[in-house]
Parts: structure tokens; C-alpha cells; sequence
């Protein structure tokens, strides 16, 4: 594509790197972004990774229509354990799809124009990882043919759903979420689109990519009631940053579950999926990057920052989990008191320990620039930080149930076949929609990162990224 | 573990259906119009292939009336008085198990019986029920009951009808007549039916040379044999535990088995109430671990030759206390606490003709002998304890009896064999080699529910009626005449043993309803008012007046020191090998039955399986623990078997049950457990030395609660709660406090956000009193007759999936090898501030005017949410479709009033609503109020011991209102505010102060 690879410019103290490197002039981003798209056939590997998760994709099909078929039996849940993997995931997803809007709406308010390059990037990321959470609550009920009966639909039957379930506030708050993070993701991509109908060549796709972009001209009216509606937008998602995991932390903190029935739960969720969410966006865009030559766009200045990021938010789940214990002993609680070392030393202490290990010990190797700097830390770092994630919402929901509060009933759960194969499912579907993702729409918000080249800004153009529009 | 495989039948494949009308079997049928086997094609066909050939008929036999009083195959023309289509009526009738009857009521629904309760008017039932006689509903619909005759010779195998069998029982005895019966032999389960009884002479009399054989793999004929000694013959002891203040039971469960356990239960349970006259104490020493032993004041685990010396140092104790026992009898040895003796003939010695010394059939005659000496030393006969006399007095024991037949068979005198039920080929001793030896007889007919082991081997299979299809009496344990009356027509042609019986003699009438009539007519004499003593006697299902009059013996005392003074129990290096009746499938004649298969077993939870039950102590000697597989050795015979590591058990002494590892059982009870049969010989029936040796495996089992041996986090946090969930004081402490157990947990002021809840209408409320519970299981089984509880099998209960509603849950805390054992039943709660209905986004569960916390199963979703929030963990899911596998017949058993429920869908307790708004409605059409008693919960119907009370808590009055104002009632978790409708009363324990009163409960570990 022969864009140049990033020289290792040792960056100004005072000034920061600067966002875009390599040279960079407004023409040259819109070629490597959209050369991606446009290029005759994509990667070899590119094959290789669709192929793969495709067929896990199918997988995670034909799990479901077995489960559907068979039985919620077929999963590993059981009394007293009645969520298993199904919540677990679900939890994991919705957690990842976090630092989306994270980046798209607070950071923007926040005016981080770091951002640009990734949050793109990052919103694909949270609806997919979105839509991989919403497969479970639907499916994870005993019957999936009446699961519309969570919504408030008027019907002949008159019955309304029940308003004080914590579960129902998941449906409103994820569906909310889900909705907005779609529009904002969107409404974002419009004068990219236009970029790329622009340059297309066939019909078909200048067809489409037509479509898409809603009649973009650029003009400057258009460019005016963009930018309003982009503020505004990201003013309303913001909220829902916090409500969305808040919420999903009602459905454990408003139950009387010894371990669930806690206060702390909806900051402690809501920074545990702030620092899942960019473990896994640098997990997707380090090896993206290297593949589609954009390290001069997503250079190692917004892998740092985003490493800073789950430093803090590592160290704030390490203080939550910390804080769980304190309070139960000091609420002289003995279920509560109980949970706790159960947790810690009970029959599940591995799932436990690898959380703690993971999300906890792990990150603090990010007090080091060297090791936040290095890619191979930064790969290890963030798959250990998805492992220890996972493991949290495994140790909160299932170590709690299985034993609460008559001893009589403490039973113990595991993970049958099918819990497994739909879970790996759950990954293929999240790299099937990645991937065409990558294949299909810009991965970079061209507009906006022109925003923050200096270009833009003709005459202060040694400090681009002071201002910015 | 013995294979399925082996035991299952050859599965037929079939491609058309012309191929499969033109197996041999299909024409078989066909070629007889309607015979009796319309509905009964050969067991050997599979369900499917039963249905796909018969689905029509099962329909038309399901719609059939029961035989009284004629049968009717047309809409009633006119509808006789009192019935009303849908709605149930009870019919009395009798459940005889191992020769002792109980009296029941059969609800039937348009001719289909659907429940079995206690009958008030019968003196062993009072009312209450067995999980025994509560299960037997479910074999009557067993889709593997045998539904043909099977004629096996020289390897074929044809089914023909009764008129075949009777032209060859005709022609068979024809020669067998001219010699007086030579050579003909008749096995019968032991049976207490004047009927048979009557029978039976008809036969001597008719052959006079043929042989009669008694059988019963649990027997009680070592109390027998003791009664035999002791006052020269067998009498019966009718114990009157509520007129006991001291009881003493060496090895002995007479509250959960045994001929008397329902009227011992009433009896011994409402003294356990310390408001209620004074408290009795119980005493008990035993080779295993029983309910009776987990309600003990003091229980004291011990080896077979150490139970033996220890009744020696009782008596022996006794006359130091000044009762005259003589001289010869002192101990010899053996590991006892001498403090227990002391205390114990202490006790007893005050408590003279205010006590019971009782022992089990497990302990020799000659210990049986000795307990009769002590009651009487300790004037206890004719007090708390009466004498009737036996059933059949001369019978040999069962033991012997089935010896004897096994030599004759050997030795070739028998040559027709007509086996009445039972099932020897399996439970005889295995030193007889009664399967080989039954091979080589003759002729040999077996009657039988099932065609199982022994069927098998028999050259004829007769399908039998269940005794829910047919005429029958039978004596309850104190002599009462109960009569059965059939509620359905025999499903699949079978007949009673009593038919078969007049078969074999040839004489007419041949039909139950005839025979039995005319027994009860012989016993009126006769008498004008017949007729109405015949209906009275049907419809009460007793014969009024009819219980053996109490018997004035003398004991014979020389007989008994002579028997006492030989050595009866030998101690020996091994270990004890205890057999053990099962608690849910008995001697293994109900291993077909779901119900009882997963009925947890009350102390170790174990369901699906038998195991080795080894004391805490022996397992570590060993180096065992539960699930691992050991070989346990007797007389050269060896079996495996898991370890289950039981607290409670004595050390040295292992205990097995039997009834396991049938093979020919069905498809639910086939290769389920190992048979410990095999182990069992016939000098050592109950208690055996054996060895024992760890094999490599591993053995999974499923229990519905975690065992005794958890992780130590798990095990303090057990410990920790247990004084909260489960109160209990000593006497002692309550009569200084009576709050004392109750105020163990301090609760702070309970307020709430949301509105209280007030009802003018009716408050639905249940307790429970811990003190009444020793875990018997009847109220479990009968829950899941009532309310259509499904079965989910081993694999699923492994996974903590069981469905039943009712549990009964049990700790252990103190030593583990001498445990307190505490029983608590739980049901649903029905929390006023229900969590479950808090949590649930379609209010599928909601709370009823009425304060029941109602779950709509068509409005579930199954989320799931609700059973996570369930402090109490009871409420159940339905994980697959449980429904789907049952065939026509399993479905008959449901409860019409009670919705199965759908894949996917929660369900729980419901306090049995469906009963309480069957009542309302009566009550509201005669414009009547609704009275304390005329609702009661499944549950608490069939509670022997009553510790369970159902009722209005609006009605101050009622008795459920009066348990939760005791003073000793609380609620499980109440510092949850979830303020629950079902209170417990505290455990009052009543410990002898000479044993060391130290506080119940106060620092358990377990």
C-alpha cells in the first residue's frame, strides 16, 4: 500500500507523540483505510481466520438448536446452581462491549483525541460483542418460545411483565445499550461511507455503499447537523456506559444471594468491564495494525494510553475485591462471611485464584513504560486479562449458588459439553462479525482522525492536538 | 457393578408393518378373538412395540370399572348414588407387606385409582402411611408388569392363555392326585389372608402329601423364634409406645420398619411433646444406623457381638437395680459404655411397667428370648406391651422353610413347584443354590407382578393381579381382619394367589370376590345380616372387633437362661456385614419403582444405588472414602461396592442393603446397585464376618445432599449455621427456658419497605415439629403421588436436578462416629415477602389472597431467577421434558387435579392447593364453613407421627394457629425478612442427667 512504516520518532515530553505518524497527509489515511476495503481480495490469513470462525459460528448454531430441541438439560445448571456458563457469558460479553462506547462517547467528551483511531475500531468491537451477549438471554430460558413475554407488548392476554425483576431492567438496559451503541457506531461511519461510495468503482458496491451513507455531500450544513448530532449522541450514551453494567449488576446485587447481595457491585462491574473492554480492543488491534499496515494510524501511543487504562481499572477491580472481603467480615454476616472464604478456599478456589491472578497481579506490570510499550506484553497481558475476567463472573455467579444458605441444599456445578462448544461458538460469531467488519467498513474513522492531523489545523499546526475542530 | 447389558432383552427391529403382523407373537393374538391377553401381549415386547400393537386397547382398559359391584362396559344409564363423574371417591382396602396388613384409602378418579391414603379406621394405620404402601400405586401402572402367561419349554418360549394353563394344571394334578400330592410344592410369600389360609387347608386337604413353603427374604422370625423360647409359642408383641416413659430399642427401627412402625410412630411421638404429660426417653444401641436411632435421647453405635453382651450387662445391671433377673445371665466381655448400662437399667428400674425394652429382627432369637425376660421382670407385659397370638403358630421359620424346599428340590421330591409370588431364584440364601435347583425341577409356575428372575427360570410365568385389581384380606400385626377390594379391573389379565391357588386345586368358585366372601361368611358363622356385615366389613376395610385378644403367658425362665447361656453372638477379627431391609425398594421387589428409586434414603441421601456404609473410623483404618469401590468377601462369595462413608455407623461393622442388582426387574430397576444377595447365607441372614479389601476404582454416586465428607471450609460453614436452622434443647434447658432453644439465634427488629400484608379471608400456614421426625419418607412419596412429581434417574440427581418437592434434610453434628442426627422436612416456605416472586420478570410466581405464594406454570418462562433467590432451595426445574418418556400407563397414575408441568417450568410446593380448593368448593355449594382438619397437605396426611400441621392461621383455634403461638416455633432463616407461613418447633431432647447433660447443639461440628 506504500505507506511508510512508523519511524520511531523520539516523541517532544511536553507535546506527546504525535497521533498520526509517518508522514501522513489527508489523501494518504483515506488510501490506507479505504485500500483495505477496496483491495481485489483480502489476505491470506484474513481466509484462513473467516474460515475458522465461520465454522464456530455453526457451531454455536447447532448448539443452540439442540438446546432449543432438547432442553435447558442439556447445559450444566442445576438447583441450587441455576445459572451457569449461559449468565456467565453473558456477563463476559456485555462486559467487553464496554469500552466502545467508552471511547466513542466519554472519551470524545472528554475531548481524548487520542481516540480517533481506535474508537471505530472499538464500537464494531462492543456491538458485536453485544450481540454475542444477547444471544444468551434469550436462549438461556427454560422456554425460548415465549422469551418475548419479557417485553412489554400489548396483547390479548393483558399481562404485563413484572417491573420489579432485575432481570427485566437487563432486557431495557442492554436493549437500550444495544440500540444506541448501533446508531452512535453508524451515524459515525456516514461520511466514511460516503468516502467509499465515492471512490467505488462497481455499481453494486457503489450501490450500496450509496445506501449506507444516507445521501452524505459533505456540505457544510450536513457537516454542521453531523457534528451536533454526534455531541448530543454522545451526551446520551455516556449515561449508559455506566447504567448498562450497573444494571447488569442488579441482577446479582438486588437478589439476598450471599456474595451477589452487595452495594459495591455496580461500580466494581462497571470497572471490570471498562478494563475488559480494552483488553480486548488491543487485542484486536495489535494484530490488526501489523496486518493492514496501520501502525502509523494506530500507533504505540493509543496502545499505551490504553494499557494506562486498564492499569487503573485493573487496580479498581483489585480494591472491589479486596473491599468484598472486608465487608463481610465486617458485617458479621455469616453467610456473607462464608461466601467469601468459599470463594477463596472453597472447591472453586482455582476459578478463583486465576481470576485474581489475571486481573489483579497481571496488569501491574504496566507500571513499567517498557512493558506497555511492548506488543508481546501487551498480547499476553490482555488474553490473561479476558481468562481473569471470565473467571470473575464465573466465580460471582456460580461459587455463590452453589452454596448459599441451607447447607442441605449446596450442590456443585459443571460445565457439560454443550456449555463449552457454545461458548467457543460465541467467539466465532464475534470474529465472523470482526472480521467482515475489517472486510467491509472502514476501520478507522477517517473524518475524524483528519480532524486531529495537523493539517486541519494550518496554523497551529505544530500542536495538533491541542484543539480540536 | 453388574452390567445391564447382560440382563437386557434382545430388541426386536421390525421394517413393515406386514412383517411385524406377521411375527409369530402378532398371530398369536390375532387367532384369539378377545381373549384375556387382548391388552396383554408377551412381556418380551418392548414399550414401543407394545404400544404401536395395543394402543387402542390400553384405552379400553383404562376406561374400565372396577369389579364392584359388577363390572360395566356401557355409560351408566343410571347413575348410582353419590357418584359424580371427575370427582374422586375412597374406597378401603388393605396393603399387605411381608405378611402384615395396614389399612389404606384409595382415592379413584371414574375408576382409577390415583392415591393411597391411611385408613383412620384401621388400628396399624390410623390414618397414616407408609412410603411403601404410598409407592405400590405406581407398580400398578408399571408399563414392564408382566401382561401374559409364558410357557418355556426346551428353550421356546409361547404365551398362552389361562384356559391353556388350566387344562395343564388339570392334567398336571390329575397325576399328582393318585399319590396324595407327592411331589408338589407350594412357595408362598408370607402372608397373614385368612383367605389363603383357608385356602391352603382346601389344598392339604386336596393333597395331603404336597409340601407347603413359606418365604420371606426380611423376615421377622427371629423375634418369632424368640417369643418360641421364651414362652413356648410364637407369640406376638403389641408394644403401646405411649404408654412408655423409657424406651429401650437394641437394634431395633420400630419407628420406620416393622409390623407396628405406624402405630408405634403415633404412639411414641405424641409423648414427644414437653407440654404434652411427661417426655419419654428413648435408648438406643444398633448395628447401623436407623431414623429410630436418629430421634434417640441417647444412641450408642455397636457391633453385633458387643449388642449381645451389652442386653447381657443390661439384664445383668437390672438386677442390681433389684429386678428379678436370674442369676445366670452376666456379660462376658464385649465393648459397651458400662455409664449407658448403668443409666439405662436405672432407668428402667424406675420406670417399672412405665417402660419398653424392644429388639429387632436382626438380633438373635435367644436376644429376643431375653428382652421378653426383661419386660417382664420389669412388669412391662400387660402394661406397655401385649401378647396376641401368631397368625399361623406352627409355620416353620422362614429361614428354614426355605431350606427345607432347597434340600427336597435337591434331592428331587419335588416335582410341580407353584411359586406364589416372591421372588427366590434372586433373594433366597445364596448358600442354597435355590436357581439351580429350581432349574431342575420339573414343572414349576411361578405367579408374579413382573416376570423377573424367577419367572424366568420357570417352565410357567403367570401375570398376577396387583391387589389394587383384586379381592384379598389379610391380618394386620394385632389380628385385625382387613379386607381389599379391587378399585380397577386387572390391566392385564392377572390373577391373585388365591385364584391361582383354587386353579391348582380345581374347585369352583375360582374368582377372589367368591373366595374371600366366602372366608369372612365361614367366619360369621352363619349369620342372617351376612350381607350387611359383608358390606360394612368392604367399606370400612376392617372387620370390626376382629384383633387377637390379648394373651396371659408365663414366661418359660429357664428356657430363656438356657437359650441366653450358650454362645449366641461369637466376636470375631472381621468385620461385621450387616444386611439391611432397603428403605426404599425393601427386599428389591420394588427396584422397578421410580418413586422409590429416587426417594433419597433418609440418613445417607443416596438414591439409585446401594453402597457400603463404613464408619468414619473404619474408612480411615482402610484408607476408603466414599465413592470408592471395595471387595467384600463371605464364605468365599465376594461382591463390590462403593464406600459410602456413613457417621453413625459402628465401627467394625458395614453396612449393605439389599434389594439391589436385580436383573430381570425392568427398565427402571435393572443393573441398578449390586446384589448383595450373593453374600447371604442362610446361617447368617442378617449379620455375617466378612472381609473387606479397596479395589482400584471409583464408583459415582448420587446423593441429593453433599455427604459427610466435604472440604473443611464447607464442613466449619456447616457447623457454623446448623444451631440456627435446626433448634433443639435439652429438657432441661426448656424447662428452665422454654425460649432457650428458639432464642439461639438473636434476631434484630425486622421492618420493610414494602406494604404488610393482611388477609380476612384464609391465611394457609404449616409447621413442622423437628422433635416428631425420624426421616420416615412417607410424607416425600406421598407428595409425589399427589402433585405428579416426576422421576429423573440417577444421572440427573448426580446432577442436583431431583424434583421432589419435600425434602427431608439431615445433619450430623458432634463426633462423627457417635453423631446427633437432626431431620428437618422442608417445603416450600411460602414467604410472605417471597424472594422468588420479587425476581421474576413475567410474575409467573405471585402471592395468592390466600398467602400462598402461587406459581402459574403457562406463565413461566423458566429463568430460573426465582430458584437462585430461593433461600430454601425448593423450588425445582423442569430441565428436560420429563413427561415424554411415560408410556399410556405411567400417565394413568397421575393426579388429574395436578397439571404435569411443561419442559422448562419451575414448580414447587404448593401446600397441595389443588386439595385445598377442592374443599373450599364443597363447602362454599353447602354453604359451610371451612372447619380445622377438613384441609390437610398430602404431607401431612400421611405423617405417621403428626409432626406435621396443615391448617388456616386466621383460625385462631386450629392447630397449625396453636403450633405457631408454641413456644417453641421459629422460622428457618428468619433474619431474611422473608417471614415464612411454615414454622419449625425446636427439638426438645430428653437426656438422662446420669449420661452428662451437655447442651444440644451448642458446639457442633459436622
Amino acid at each position: 500500500m506504500g505507506i511508510a512504516t512508523a519511524s520511531q520518532v523520539e516523541p517532544d515530553p511536553i507535546r506527546g507523540e504525535p497521533l498520526v505518524q509517518g508522514g501522513h497527509d489527508f489523501a494518504s489515511v483515506t488510501d490506507a483505510v479505504c485500500g483495505v476495503i477496496e483491495a481485489k481480495r483480502p489476505p491470506l490469513i484474513w481466509f484462513i481466520s473467516i474460515a475458522i470462525s465461520s465454522i464456530m459460528t455453526l457451531v454455536l448454531f447447532a448448539m443452540i438448536v439442540y438446546l432449543f430441541w432438547t432442553g435447558i438439560g442439556v447445559w450444566g445448571v442445576n438447583v441450587p446452581v441455576g445459572w451457569g456458563f449461559a449468565i456467565v457469558n453473558f456477563v463476559f460479553w456485555v462486559g467487553i462491549g464496554h469500552a466502545g462506547t467508552l471511547i466513542s462517547a466519554i472519551l470524545f467528551l472528554f475531548r481524548q483525541q487520542w481516540r480517533t483511531a481506535i474508537n471505530r475500531f472499538a464500537e464494531a468491537m462492543t456491538i458485536f460483542a453485544v450481540i454475542c451477549a444477547l444471544v444468551f438471554p434469550g436462549i438461556h430460558v427454560g422456554r425460548v418460545w415465549f422469551a418475548w413475554w419479557m417485553f412489554p407488548i400489548p396483547y390479548q392476554q393483558g399481562v404485563w411483565p413484572q417491573f420489579r425483576s432485575p432481570l427485566l431492567w437487563d432486557v431495557f438496559a442492554v436493549g437500550t445499550y444495544f440500540m444506541v451503541s448501533s446508531i452512535f457506531w453508524y451515524m459515525g461511519m456516514i461520511p466514511d461511507l460516503a468516502t467509499i461510495r465515492d471512490r467505488a468503482t462497481g455499481t453494486t458496491r457503489r450501490f450500496v455503499y450509496g445506501l449506507l451513507s444516507l445521501g452524505w455531500r459533505g456540505s457544510n450544513r450536513q457537516w454542521h447537523r453531523y457534528e451536533r448530532a454526534y455531541l448530543l449522541l454522545a451526551a446520551l450514551a455516556t449515561p449508559l456506559v455506566l447504567s448498562v453494567h450497573s444494571v447488569v449488576s442488579f441482577d446479582f446485587a438486588v437478589s439476598q444471594v450471599p456474595g451477589w447481595h452487595t452495594t459495591i457491585l455496580p461500580p466494581y462491574f462497571v470497572a471490570g468491564a471498562i478494563f475488559s473492554g480494552f483488553a480486548m480492543v488491543v487485542f484486536l488491534a495489535v494484530p490488526a495494525r501489523q496486518l493492514y499496515g496501520l501502525k502509523s494510524i494506530i500507533t504505540m501511543r493509543h496502545i499505551e494510553s490504553m494499557n494506562k487504562i486498564m492499569l487503573a481499572t485493573g487496580s479498581m477491580v483489585g480494591y472491589a475485591y479486596a473491599i468484598e472481603f472486608f465487608m463481610a467480615w465486617y458485617s458479621g454476616n455469616i453467610y456473607e462471611q462464608f461466601t467469601f472464604q468459599n470463594r477463596a478456599f472453597g472447591e472453586y478456589w482455582w476459578a478463583y485464584w486465576t481470576m485474581a491472578s489475571c486481573n489483579v497481579i497481571v496488569p501491574q506490570i504496566y507500571w513499567f513504560k517498557k512493558a506497555r510499550r511492548s506488543l508481546v506484553v501487551t498480547m499476553i497481558v490482555a488474553f490473561l486479562i479476558n481468562v481473569g475476567m471470565w473467571f470473575e463472573r464465573f466465580v460471582i455467579v456460580v461459587t455463590s449458588l452453589s452454596r448459599d444458605f441451607l447447607p442441605s441444599s449446596w450442590g456443585f456445578y459443571w460445565p457439560t459439553w454443550v456449555d463449552i462448544l457454545t461458548f467457543a461458538g460465541t467467539f466465532g460469531l464475534f470474529f465472523t462479525l470482526f472480521l467482515l467488519f475489517l472486510r467491509f467498513l472502514p476501520m478507522v474513522a477517517m473524518a475524524e482522525l483528519k480532524n486531529v492531523m495537523p493539517a486541519a489545523h494550518p496554523v497551529h499546526h505544530l500542536s495538533g492536538e491541542k484543539e480540536g475542530h | 457393578m453388574s452390567s445391564i447389558a447382560d440382563s437386557r432383552q434382545e430388541r426386536d427391529y421390525w421394517r413393515t408393518l406386514d412383517e411385524l403382523a406377521n411375527t409369530p407373537e402378532c398371530r398369536e393374538i390375532m387367532k384369539r378373538e378377545f381373549p384375556e391377553g387382548a391388552d396383554s401381549p408377551p412381556q418380551d415386547f418392548s414399550r414401543r412395540r407394545f404400544l404401536q400393537l395395543m394402543g387402542a386397547s390400553i384405552a379400553m382398559t383404562g376406561l374400565s370399572g372396577c369389579k364392584w359391584p359388577k363390572e360395566t362396559i356401557v355409560p351408566y344409564a343410571n347413575r348410582p348414588e353419590g357418584m359424580v363423574p371427575g370427582v374422586p371417591e375412597e374406597f378401603a382396602s388393605t396393603f399387605e407387606l411381608g405378611g402384615v396388613a395396614n389399612g389404606i384409602l384409595v382415592k379413584s378418579y371414574d375408576g382409577r385409582p390415583v392415591k393411597i391414603e391411611g385408613n383412620p379406621l384401621h388400628p396399624a394405620s390410623l390414618g397414616a402411611t407408609g412410603l411403601f404402601a404410598q409407592a405400590s400405586l405406581l407398580d400398578l401402572y408399571d408399563p414392564d408388569r408382566s401382561r401374559s402367561l409364558v410357557r418355556r419349554t426346551a428353550g421356546q418360549e409361547v404365551l398362552p392363555d389361562w384356559d391353556e394353563f388350566r387344562s395343564f394344571i388339570r392334567t398336571r394334578t390329575a397325576d399328582l392326585w393318585e399319590e396324595g400330592g407327592e411331589g408338589l410344592a407350594i412357595l408362598t410369600e408370607a402372608s397373614s389372608s385368612p383367605s389363603l389360609a383357608d385356602m391352603r387347608s382346601r389344598f392339604t386337604r386336596t393333597y395331603p402329601n404336597a409340601g407347603w413353603y413359606e418365604y420371606e427374604p426380611l423376615s421377622g422370625d427371629n423375634a418369632r423364634d424368640g417369643a418360641r423360647i421364651a414362652y413356648g409359642t410364637p407369640h406376638r408383641v403389641i408394644p403401646d409406645y405411649d404408654k412408655a416413659d423409657v424406651v429401650a430399642a437394641i437394634d431395633d427401627d420400630f419407628l420406620g420398619s416393622g409390623p407396628t412402625a405406624l402405630k408405634n410412630a403415633r404412639d411414641f411421638f405424641g409423648r414427644r411433646d414437653p407440654d404434652n404429660g411427661e417426655m419419654n426417653r428413648l435408648f438406643v444401641v444398633e448395628n447401623g444406623i436407623t431414623g429410630t436411632g436418629s430421634v434417640a435421647d441417647h444412641r450408642t453405635p455397636l457391633r453385633q457381638s458387643d449388642i449381645w453382651q451389652f442386653t447381657l450387662a443390661l439384664a445383668a445391671a437390672l438386677r442390681t437395680n433389684g429386678i428379678a433377673i436370674p442369676e445366670g445371665i452376666r456379660p462376658d466381655g464385649g465393648h459397651y459404655p458400662q455409664d449407658l448400662v448403668k443409666a439405662l437399667a436405672a432407668d428402667l428400674a424406675h420406670h417399672k411397667g412405665r417402660s419398653i425394652v424392644t429388639t429387632g429382627p436382626r438380633q438373635p432369637a435367644a436376644l429376643h428370648a431375653l428382652v421378653h425376660l426383661i419386660n417382664n421382670a420389669l412388669g412391662n407385659n400387660g402394661k406397655t406391651i401385649r401378647l396376641v397370638q401368631d397368625v399361623d403358630r406352627d409355620r416353620e421359620s422362614h429361614g428354614d422353610s426355605i431350606s427345607a424346599l432347597a434340600t427336597d428340590m435337591g434331592a428331587g421330591r419335588v416335582s410341580t413347584l407353584v411359586i406364589l409370588g416372591g421372588n427366590p431364584a434372586y433373594d433366597a440364601p445364596a448358600d442354597l443354590d435355590f436357581k439351580a435347583k429350581l432349574e431342575k425341577v420339573g414343572e414349576t409356575i411361578h405367579l408374579s407382578l413382573h416376570r423377573n428372575e424367577t419367572s424366568r427360570i420357570c417352565s410357567w410365568h403367570l401375570p398376577r393381579a396387583h391387589y389394587l385389581e383384586s379381592w384379598g384380606d389379610a391380618r394386620s400385626w394385632d389380628g385385625t381382619w382387613s379386607t381389599a377390594q379391587p378399585l380397577i379391573a386387572p390391566l392385564y389379565g392377572g390373577k391373585s394367589a388365591i385364584e391361582v391357588l383354587a386353579l391348582v386345586i380345581g374347585e369352583e368358585p375360582a374368582d377372589g370376590h367368591s373366595i374371600v366372601r366366602r372366608t369372612l361368611a365361614d367366619s360369621f358363622g352363619n349369620s342372617l345380616d351376612f350381607e350387611k356385615k359383608w358390606r360394612k366389613a368392604i367399606h370400612d376395610g376392617v372387620v370390626g372387633g376382629s384383633e387377637f385378644p390379648s394373651i396371659q403367658a408365663d414366661l418359660i425362665t429357664p428356657a430363656v437362661v438356657a437359650a441366653v447361656s450358650r454362645k449366641v453372638v461369637d466376636s470375631h477379627d472381621g468385620l461385621d456385614l450387616v444386611f439391611c431391609a432397603d428403605s426404599t425398594v425393601y427386599d428389591g421387589r420394588y427396584a422397578n419403582n421410580g418413586w422409590l428409586q429416587e426417594t433419597p434414603d433418609h440418613l445417607t441421601k443416596l438414591t439409585w444405588d446401594n453402597a457400603a456404609l463404613i464408619a468414619p473410623a473404619t474408612a480411615e483404618e482402610l484408607g476408603v472414602t466414599t465413592e470408592d469401590l471395595v471387595k467384600l468377601k463371605h464364605q468365599g462369595k465376594e461382591i463390590e461396592l462403593p464406600v459410602y462413608v456413613m457417621p453413625g455407623q459402628p465401627k467394625g461393622s458395614i453396612g449393605v442393603w439389599l434389594g439391589y442388582g436385580r436383573t430381570a426387574a425392568g427398565h427402571v430397576g435393572d443393573g441398578v446397585g449390586s446384589n448383595t444377595y450373593t453374600l447371604r447365607t442362610s446361617d447368617h441372614l442378617w449379620v455375617a464376618a466378612a472381609d473387606i479389601s479397596k479395589m482400584g476404582g471409583r464408583y459415582k454416586l448420587a446423593t441429593t445432599q453433599s455427604h459427610y465428607l466435604i472440604d473443611d471450609i464447607g464442613r466449619k460453614g456447616r457447623a457454623d449455621r446448623l444451631s440456627s436452622l435446626v433448634r433443639e434443647a435439652t429438657l432441661a434447658e426448656y424447662e428452665h427456658d422454654p425460649r432457650h432453644a428458639v432464642h439461639k439465634q438473636h434476631i434484630p427488629p425486622l421492618t420493610q419497605l414494602f406494604k404488610e400484608l393482611s388477609y380476612d379471608g384464609h391465611a394457609w400456614g404449616m409447621s413442622i415439629d423437628l422433635a416428631k421426625c425420624n426421616g420416615c419418607n412417607a410424607c416425600v412419596v406421598a407428595c409425589q403421588s399427589e402433585n405428579n412429581i416426576s422421576v429423573v434417574g440417577k444421572d440427573e440427581v448426580r446432577r442436583g436436578r431431583e424434583m421432589a418437592w419435600l425434602r427431608i434434610d439431615r445433619y450430623f453434628s458432634g463426633d462423627a462416629n457417635e453423631p446427633e442426627v437432626l431431620n428437618q422436612p422442608v417445603t416450600c416456605q411460602q414467604c410472605e415477602n417471597a424472594p422468588c416472586e420479587q425476581v421474576c420478570p413475567v410474575g409467573a410466581t405471585q402471592h395468592s389472597t390466600e398467602g400462598l405464594n402461587d406459581m402459574t406454570y403457562n406463565r413461566c418462562i423458566g429463568t430460573r431467577y426465582c430458584s437462585n433467590n430461593c433461600p430454601y432451595k425448593v423450588r425445582r426445574f423442569n430441565f428436560f421434558n420429563n413427561q415424554k418418556h411415560l408410556s399410556e400407563t405411567e400417565k394413568m397414575v397421575y393426579n388429574p387435579d395436578v397439571t404435569p408441568r411443561a419442559r422448562g417450568v419451575m414448580e414447587k410446593c404448593t401446600f397441595c392447593v389443588q386439595r385445598i380448593q377442592a374443599v373450599k368448593i364443597v363447602k362454599k355449594n353447602n354453604k359451610q364453613a371451612i372447619q380445622d382438619g377438613d384441609i390437610t397437605s398430602a404431607c401431612a396426611q400421611a405423617c405417621p407421627s403428626r409432626a406435621i400441621e396443615f391448617g388456616d392461621l386466621t383460625d385462631k383455634g386450629s392447630r397449625v394457629a396453636k403450633s405457631h403461638a408454641n413456644v417453641r416455633s421459629y422460622y428457618m432463616l428468619e433474619e431474611l425478612n422473608v417471614r415464612p407461613r411454615n414454622a419449625f418447633l425446636a427439638r426438645i431432647k430428653n437426656p438422662n442427667s446420669a449420661l452428662g447433660t451437655e447442651s444440644t447443639n451448642g458446639h457442633s461440628h459436622s
